[in-house]
């Protein structure tokens, strides 16, 4: 199960529904890199929003080779995937 | 329609509606597999299609050998010629500014992606658009010309098709029953309803199989895109559509297995034999991926996207369509119907869709997706 807001420092949210691919692994890579400090010290966690069926293991496993823990779920005909520390 | 029709709609159908199904459950999308190769470095997908295009090759001879194939080398296939390189170059940053092929396009629009829908009208336009230079880009096709009459390439050296696909065949099947000991086949899977693409790879290419018996020839619809491009500008520019010599050709002109007469077709809007292999297909692919989105509860229009995105898709679905002509045809049809039995044109093609991919991928990155 992905975090609530209440549960961590602050969730932010990536929406990249509709978008054209590469862009969730592009952009979910951008976002990691740009806040890695964030991320790295628990303050943040990353939501990512995706109708792509090829990013729920592409970000996962990227991500998870840099050493962040995912987790994903699915909400409403699209997918969320968590990315912390 | 003559009743010869029937068992090619049919089987055209069926093969739509179960590859546009197939493709949208395991995101089985060409342009990604060799995109992000370049751009990841990641090939796990591309591993994926040689396995399919292996087990084409495996099926297709054994049926071959069975006396199951009525036409082999199959019809549409021509001379090689370089322009089938410099098609594959278009075609290759085409597909990824689109964000899939002819094929990819479909199955992404039957799930609801309004980019997708954008770059499938730019297939029809540049498709159509392609008989406006298709005189001068037919005369430099026959100038530049390599190895001769032959098809395949067994032919263009004067060998048994076996002398060739039986060494490719044993070094394929070495290759791939290696990935899948090291279990680089299989994707961890998040998503709902997902199918192993591996899987989808087996079931596409006796999908491809089924086509290549019952109809004569393995999947392609890029014709049909020309078709239904010549049919829009018809009802504004009839004359034009009649005047222009590449919508009167008859390029298609074969006995179908399950028949006893020539049929024939062309790009021109008459419902012809192309027609009836190919429209079929391509309502199959759009609607079985739409089943597949909407049993999965995934089916949702979206439009709310970068500007930049709905250009990048526009351009590059005209490049695609307009290359999908030059080439001619597209990664399906050359894929898992020409590469398995050594098609020139085929290979050729795939040399230059390497580097096209490569080229959209940068395009793709430094002006489309922007992470500056």
């Amino acid at each position: 199960m992905v975090a609530q807001a209440s549960d961590v420092a602050q969730v932010l949210e990536i929406d990249i529904r509709g978008q054209i691919c590469p862009s969730c692994l592009l952009i979910a890579l951008k976002e990691v890199n740009q806040r890695q400090a964030r991320l790295k010290s628990g303050e943040e966690v990353l939501h990512i929003l995706t109708d792509n069926r090829q990013a729920t293991n592409t970000i996962p496993e990227s991500v998870g080779n840099m050493g962040y823990q995912t987790a994903i779920e699915k909400i409403g005909g699209y997918y969320c995937i968590e990315i912390r520390k | 329609m003559q009743a010869d029709y029937a068992p090619i709609i049919l089987t055209s159908l069926l093969c739509g509606l179960s590859a546009g199904f197939l493709m949208h459950r395991s995101d089985f999308c060409v342009t990604g597999m060799f995109r992000d190769f370049f751009l990841f470095k990641d090939a796990r997908m591309l591993r994926v299609l040689v396995f399919m295009v292996v087990a084409s090759m495996a099926l297709f001879h054994v049926a071959k050998v069975l006396g199951l194939i009525a036409h082999y080398p199959f019809p549409l296939l021509g001379a090689m010629s370089l322009t089938n390189i410099l098609g594959g170059v278009l075609f290759g940053i085409g597909m990824v500014l689109a964000g899939g092929c002819v094929v990819g396009t479909l199955y992404k629009m039957g799930a609801g992606s309004m980019l997708s829908a954008v770059a499938f009208v730019g297939l029809l336009a540049g498709s159509a658009f392609y008989a406006q230079i298709h005189p001068a880009w037919s005369a430099l096709t026959q100038q530049l010309a390599v190895f001769g009459p032959g098809k395949t390439i067994p032919q263009a050296l004067g060998l048994s098709p076996y002398a060739l696909i039986v060494p490719v065949l044993a070094a394929g099947g070495w290759l791939v029953w290696r990935w899948a000991r090291q279990g680089a086949l299989v994707m961890p899977s998040y998503a709902e309803g997902y199918i192993q693409p591996w899987m989808t790879a087996v079931l596409l290419a006796g999908v491809g199989l089924a086509s290549y018996i019952v109809v004569g020839m393995p999947l392609g619809i890029t014709t049909s895109y020309a078709k239904l491009g010549a049919t829009v500008q018809s009802w504004f520019a009839p004359d034009h559509v009649a005047s222009l010599s590449y919508f009167q050709a008859q390029g298609l002109k074969y006995v179908p297995p399950f028949g006893d007469t020539v049929i024939t077709g062309g790009a021109g809007p008459a419902l012809d034999a192309v027609a009836a292999i190919q429209y079929p297909l391509v309502g199959g692919i759009i609607f079985g991926a739409m089943v597949s989105a909407v049993k999965l509860g995934e089916w949702k229009l979206r439009y709310r996207v970068p500007a930049r995105q709905y250009v990048s898709v526009l351009i590059g679905g005209i490049l695609l369509g307009l290359a999908a002509r030059m080439v001619p045809a597209c990664n399906v049809w050359h894929l898992w119907g020409g590469v398995p039995i050594l098609a020139g044109q085929s290979v050729l093609y795939v040399i230059g869709l390497l580097p096209g991919t490569w080229i959209g991928s940068v395009i793709l990155a430094r002006y489309v997706v922007r992470t500056a």
